[in-house]
Order: C-alpha cells, then sequence, then structure tokens
C-alpha cells in the first residue's frame, strides 16, 4: 500500500487545498478511492495526487534562520508618525 | 508539557511529524481509534439494511451512508495509523478480539426499519454534535482535516433521518407504532452516546481535543430533541421528563449508566454478534486486500 496526499480545487476559485491522505495500493486505485472519499458531492472539481514518499520535506533548520531578517520588513512607522503629525497640524490650524 | 501545553493553548495545531507529548499522542490516538472502530461497525450495520430498506430512492440513500461510513473508517484508521502506535492491521485485530473500544450505539440490534430511521435522526445528530464540538478547536491537524468531511457527510446522514420520520409521522398507525418502538429502544443509547459529566481534569479538553464538556453537549441535544420527537407526535421515552417553565428547559430526569458501561466492556446486547459479524466480514474480504497488495508490489 502507498500512501496519497490529496489535493483539491473548484475550478476557477482559490487554490488547490490539501485535503487529506489515504492509502490504495495503485495511483489508479487511489484515484478511484480519491473520488469516492473526498469528492462525493463535488467538493472540488480539480483533483491531484501526490504519493507521500514523493514529498520532499523541507528541514526546519533550513527554514529557521528567515524568521530572523528584521531587515526584510519594514513597519513604516516613523513616515506614519510624520503623516500623523502634519494631519493634526491641519486640523489644529 | 507546559511549553507543549502553551502552544496548545495558543492555539497551536500539531501536525503528525511534529514532536509531541507521548501522553498526547497516546490519547489522541485512543480517540481517533474508537471513532474509525465506530465508523466501521456503524457502517456495516447500515448494509445490513441496504437489501432491507423500503423502496428504491431510500435504498439509494442507505447506500451512499454506508459509503459514506466505511469511508470516515478508512480516513480514519489512516489518520490513526499515521500516529505510529499501531498499524491498521494490529487496530482491526484489537477491534475483533474485543480488546478496543466502539460507541454504546453500536453494542444495539436494529430490529426494525424505524430503528433504523431512529438511529439515522438520533445517533447521526448526537454524533455529528459530539464531532462539531472536537472540530471547533481540534488541535490535532490530521484529524481536524478528516473531521471537517465527516461532519458535511453526518449532516446529511441527519437530515435524510428526520426526513424519513416525518414521512412516518405522517403515515399509518402501524408505522407510527413500528417508529415509537424503535424511539423507545434507542432514545437512552443516543443520548449516552455523549457519555457521562466530563472529569474536571478530561485531557482531551485541556489538550484542546474535545472543546466542550459532555453533560453540555448532551444537556443541548435534549433540548433539541425532545421538543422536536413530541412535534412529530412521538412520546419521548422517559418517565420523569418534565420542563422548567421558568428556564425553559427539559429535564429528563436520572441517567442509569450501567447500559453504558455495559457496552464499553464489550457486553450489550448484540456486541459478540456484532464483533463476529465484522471479524467475518474481514475473513471473507481477505482475498481483495491479498489482490491490492499484489497490485501495490507491482513497480509502476
Ligand atoms: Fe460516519
Ligand atoms: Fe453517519
Amino acid at each position: 500500500m502507498h500512501t496519497y496526499e490529496i489535493f483539491l480545487k473548484k475550478d476557477g476559485r482559490d487554490e488547490y487545498r490539501h485535503a487529506g491522505a489515504l492509502d490504495a495500493a495503485t495511483d489508479d486505485l487511489a484515484m478511484v478511492m480519491a473520488r469516492e472519499s473526498y469528492i462525493r458531492r463535488a467538493e472540488g472539481d480539480r483533483l491531484w495526487l501526490v504519493r507521500r514518499d514523493h514529498v520532499i520535506v523541507a528541514d526546519p533548520d533550513l527554514i529557521a534562520p528567515n524568521a530572523d531578517k528584521p531587515h526584510r520588513h519594514h513597519d513604516g512607522s516613523a513616515v506614519a508618525a510624520r503623516r500623523k503629525a502634519l494631519r493634526n497640524e491641519g486640523a489644529s490650524s | 508539557m507546559a511549553a507543549f501545553e502553551a502552544f496548545l493553548d495558543d492555539g497551536g495545531i500539531v501536525e503528525v511529524d511534529d514532536d509531541m507529548p507521548a501522553e498526547y499522542r497516546q490519547a489522541v490516538f485512543a480517540f481517533i481509534e474508537m471513532h474509525a472502530n465506530s465508523e466501521l461497525m456503524g457502517g456495516l450495520t447500515e448494509r445490513d439494511w441496504i437489501p432491507r430498506t423500503p423502496g428504491l430512492r431510500h435504498k439509494m440513500s442507505v447506500l451512499a451512508k454506508t459509503q459514506d461510513e466505511i469511508g470516515h473508517g478508512h480516513l480514519l484508521y489512516m489518520v490513526a495509523a499515521d500516529m505510529q502506535i499501531k498499524t491498521r492491521e494490529e487496530m482491526l485485530e484489537d477491534l475483533f478480539a474485543g480488546k478496543s473500544r466502539f460507541h454504546n450505539v453500536f453494542h444495539y440490534q436494529a430490529v426494525t426499519w424505524g430503528d433504523q430511521v431512529a438511529i439515522a435522526f438520533l445517533v447521526d445528530a448526537a454524533a455529528l454534535a459530539s464531532q462539531q464540538a472536537v472540530f471547533k478547536n481540534c488541535s490535532y491537524g490530521p484529524y481536524r482535516r478528516i473531521l471537517k468531511r465527516i461532519i458535511s457527510e453526518e449532516g446529511f446522514h441527519m437530515r435524510l433521518g428526520e426526513d424519513r420520520m416525518m414521512r412516518i409521522a405522517q403515515g399509518t398507525d402501524t408505522q407510527k407504532e413500528i417508529f415509537q418502538g424503535a424511539l423507545d429502544r434507542w432514545f437512552w443509547p443516543a443520548l449516552q452516546l455523549f457519555g457521562p459529566d466530563s472529569k474536571p481534569d478530561d485531557v482531551l479538553l485541556r489538550w484542546h481535543i474535545k472543546s466542550e464538556r459532555n453533560e453540555v453537549l448532551r444537556d443541548k441535544w435534549v433540548q433539541k430533541f425532545v421538543p422536536m420527537l413530541q412535534s412529530y407526535g412521538f412520546t419521548v421515552p422517559a418517565p420523569d421528563l418534565s420542563y422548567d417553565e421558568e428556564a425553559g428547559k427539559w429535564d429528563v430526569g436520572p441517567i442509569d449508566w450501567e447500559p453504558l458501561k455495559r457496552t464499553l466492556a464489550q457486553g450489550g446486547p448484540d456486541s459478540a454478534r456484532r464483533i463476529n459479524e465484522a471479524k467475518d466480514n474481514w475473513e471473507r474480504t481477505r482475498w481483495v486486500r491479498d489482490a491490492m497488495d499484489r497490485a501495490a508490489a507491482v513497480p509502476a
């Protein structure tokens, strides 16, 4: 048996979304099982199956450094403060 | 554990490959395993009624409901097996050996078509209410995603049940009598599906698997179903049933939990037959699984 991850999408809407997984013997059987388990009532009209052992999973340590890159963000607070100050001046005059 | 609990309290979702405390893994696994067992046992009973269902339209919906329930079982066993405590085969072996649990309602026999209607209406509704309360805030991601599917299908089962009950309520005196008999058999087991009052230290509540206490869910079900059954002209089989005008609430009186305890020890009225039947079914379909295994072994 292989485990397949199931992705569904409604035509013309949204992105493919992970719906769950299932076990099946072959790709063809997995397709039929996916239709009969995950889109029994037209919950999607596009279907992707990905064998779980084909999914390449990132090591959290590879991703972690990007949580600490403040120079990739800017909250614009100094500019916002100046705009607010200008607005307040305008209102009081 | 403190850090993990803080993560859960903060709305954290646990995925299958994440580190999780062994106690959490065990508790979530046991909960999902019991749910999976119940779907399978329920689906098998549903299947028994396909040939006996009156009328083609009802028969087709019973077929659909049977497929839904077996599908729920399939998906839940997969989610449970992914937790790597037992394989699917081990879970099924334990079920057939009477070593693991399934919901109390599947330890009783459905005697008439009226029972099937009562089950679809009362039991599927009780199961749906419990599942919705889990889905609401479930900290285990893979279970939550599968619950989403299950809940939408259980809603179909419940609506099917009410539609059939409505037809019976508009039917002949014999039909009404048959349904009243079914109600007398199924009202209490359905109510007991919610279980006794939650313990103050219930880890399933603490770890955000359940989002609501058993007694709260049970009471909501009572407030909804007592007046609904009465509105269709049926009698709720609770001798101490009372209505508190001031609070606007129904009270079914004291609940005898002994029948529930017996079912949890596989000593319900129909436990032995049901377990044997499920086991036989598993044996009879072995050739299908063997064929699947051979197909899976062929390189693509
Ligand atoms: Fe179900
Ligand atoms: Fe159901």
